[in-house]
C-alpha cells in the first residue's frame, strides 16, 4: 500500500485529506436522527413525517420534489435523493487512497442501480417510472445511467457496460439468463462482482501474510464481516424457503464464516446452520441474542436487523479505535443507510396501517 | 603524507572549535524554538484540516475549531522558555 504521509489512507505526502473528510463526516454523523426522533416519527402519518423531514436535513429534497410527489412517495424519493447527495459528497471530498477505499464500498449502489435498470428493462417499464428509485451515489455517472435506461434489450445494456468491471461477469451470466429466462443469474453475478472486488488488493491472497493490525487490518475485518453476514443471510433464507436452488451460486468468496463446501451441507439442515454461526468465535457473541430469537421464533427479519445493528456497532467501535481512518466514513455510510431504511419502514408501515409496536420491530435501533 | 595532513587538519579543526563553538547557548535555544515551531506546524496540519471540515458543515464550529487548531502552539511557547533560561 501507499505508505506516504502519516496517514495510510492519504495518497499524497502532506495532504491532510483524511482529516478533512473525517471532520466533515463526523459532523454529518452527529446530525442524523436520534433514536428518540424515530419514536416521534412512529406516531406520525406520512404527511407529518414529510413535515418533520422538511424541518431537518431533508429540507431541500422535500421542497424540490414536493410538487411532483406526495405522501409516502415523496418521502421515499426525498430519502433516495438525499442519500445519493451525501454519498456523492464523500467521493467529492476525498482523494487518493481514501477515495479508493470509499468508492469501493459505494459501488454497491452501482450494483443496486444496475439491478433496478435490468429489472426495468426486463419488465418493460417506462424509465420515467423507476428512475427515481435509482440512487446515484456510485461510480457510474448520470450519463451512463441515463443511457442504460434507454436500452431496449438487456444485452444492449450489458454492451454499454463494456468498459466497466461488471461486463465480464454479466456476459457470463447472460447465457444462463437466456436459457432460463430468470434474472437471478444476472443479479448474482453483479453481487459477486461487487463483493469480490471489495477485498481486491487490500487483502493478500490466502497463504500470504495478512496485515495483522492497524486500520488496514480492521478494514479487511469489517469487509469480511459484511461478506459473512451476507452469506449467512442468504444461507438462512435458502434454508428457510426450502427452495431447490444451488447454494453455491449465491456464495460470495472472501468471508471467514463459511466455506463453499460446507454451505451446501449446512443449507440442508437449518439447526446445524444456526449452530455453525453461533459457534464462530468472531461473530458468535455479537449475534447470540439474535440467534436465540431465531431459534425460538421464526423471525428471520429480526435476525437480519440484528445483523445490521451488529455491523453498525462494529463499525462504530472501529471508528473510535482509529479516529482518522476510513472506518469513520464507513460507519457514517452505514448509519445513514440505516436512517433512510428506518424512515422508509416507518412511512411504509404507517401507510399500510401497522400499529406502533409492529413498526418498531421493523426498525434497526441500537 | 596523508596521515600528516590529517593530523594538521584535525589540529586546525580543534583550534577553530575552541575559538568559536559550533553552537552557542543562544543558538541552541533558537534551534529548539525553530524545531518546536516546525512540530507545532505539523501537528496543526491535521487539526486544521479537520477543523475546516467541521466548520464547512456547521458555522458554530468556528470558535472551537480555532481553539483546537492553535492548541499545539503551546509547544512553541514552552520552547521560548528555553531562551529565557540561557540568557
Amino acid at each position: 500500500m501507499n505508505a506516504s504521509g502519516s496517514n495510510p489512507e492519504s495518497g499524497t505526502l502532506g495532504a491532510s485529506n483524511p482529516e478533512y473528510v473525517v471532520g466533515r463526516v463526523r459532523s454529518r454523523r452527529a446530525s442524523l436522527f436520534a433514536d428518540e426522533d424515530y419514536r416521534k416519527l412512529i406516531r406520525m402519518g406520512p404527511s407529518g413525517i414529510a413535515r418533520f423531514m422538511e424541518e431537518s436535513e431533508y429540507e431541500r429534497e422535500i421542497n424540490e420534489l414536493g410538487t411532483r410527489f406526495s405522501g409516502v412517495d415523496l418521502i421515499e424519493h426525498a430519502l433516495n435523493r438525499n442519500l445519493a447527495k451525501h454519498f456523492q459528497d464523500l467521493l467529492d471530498w476525498s482523494e487518493g487512497r481514501l477515495y479508493d477505499l470509499i468508492a469501493r464500498y459505494l459501488r454497491k449502489f452501482d450494483v443496486w442501480n444496475l439491478k433496478t435498470i435490468i429489472r426495468g428493462i426486463y419488465t418493460d417499464t417506462d424509465p420515467e417510472e423507476y428512475q427515481t428509485d435509482l440512487i446515484r451515489a456510485g461510480e457510474l455517472d448520470d450519463r451512463t445511467l441515463d443511457r442504460l435506461m434507454e436500452a431496449d434489450e438487456i444485452e444492449d445494456a450489458i454492451e454499454m457496460l463494456s468498459r466497466t468491471t461488471y461486463y465480464e461477469p454479466l456476459m457470463a451470466a447472460y447465457e444462463e439468463f437466456e436459457e432460463t429466462g430468470a434474472l437471478v443469474p444476472l443479479e448474482n453475478a453483479l453481487d459477486r462482482a461487487f463483493y469480490e472486488r471489495l477485498l481486491e488488493d487490500v487483502s493478500r491472497p490466502p497463504g500470504q501474510e495478512q496485515p495483522q493490525e492497524g486500520p488496514e487490518a480492521r478494514y479487511i475485518e469489517f469487509l469480511q464481516a459484511e461478506i459473512d453476514f451476507r452469506n449467512a443471510r442468504n444461507a438462512l433464507r435458502l434454508a428457510r424457503s426450502g427452495a431447490d436452488l444451488d447454494p453455491a451460486s449465491y456464495y460470495i468468496e472472501g468471508g471467514v464464516l463459511f466455506e463453499e463446501s460446507e454451505l451446501n451441507r449446512l443449507v440442508a439442515d437449518y439447526d446445524e446452520l444456526i449452530d455453525h454461526i453461533a459457534e464462530n468465535k468472531r461473530y458468535g457473541d455479537r449475534l447470540s441474542g439474535a440467534l436465540d430469537r431465531l431459534r425460538d421464533a421464526d423471525s428471520l427479519i429480526q435476525f437480519e436487523h440484528a445483523v445490521d445493528a451488529a455491523l453498525l456497532q462494529y463499525s462504530d467501535t472501529l471508528s473510535s479505535i482509529y479516529p482518522v481512518s476510513v472506518s469513520a466514513v464507513l460507519s457514517y455510510i452505514l448509519a445513514k443507510e440505516r436512517e433512510v431504511e428506518n424512515i422508509r419502514a416507518i412511512a411504509r408501515g404507517r401507510e399500510v396501517g401497522l400499529d406502533e409496536s409492529e413498526i418498531e420491530e421493523e426498525l434497526v435501533i441500537l | 603524507m596523508i596521515e600528516a595532513l590529517a593530523d594538521t587538519t584535525g589540529l586546525v579543526l580543534q583550534e577553530t572549535v575552541e575559538e568559536s563553538p559550533f553552537l552557542t547557548d543562544i543558538g541552541a535555544a533558537a534551534l529548539a524554538v525553530g524545531l518546536s515551531a516546525l512540530a507545532a506546524g505539523y501537528a496543526e496540519r491535521g487539526i486544521g484540516a479537520a477543523a475546516v471540515g467541521a466548520i464547512a458543515e456547521d458555522d458554530d464550529m468556528f470558535v472551537p475549531g480555532i481553539v483546537m487548531t492553535v492548541l499545539p502552539e503551546t509547544l512553541v511557547i514552552f520552547a521560548i522558555v528555553a531562551i529565557f533560561l540561557v540568557q
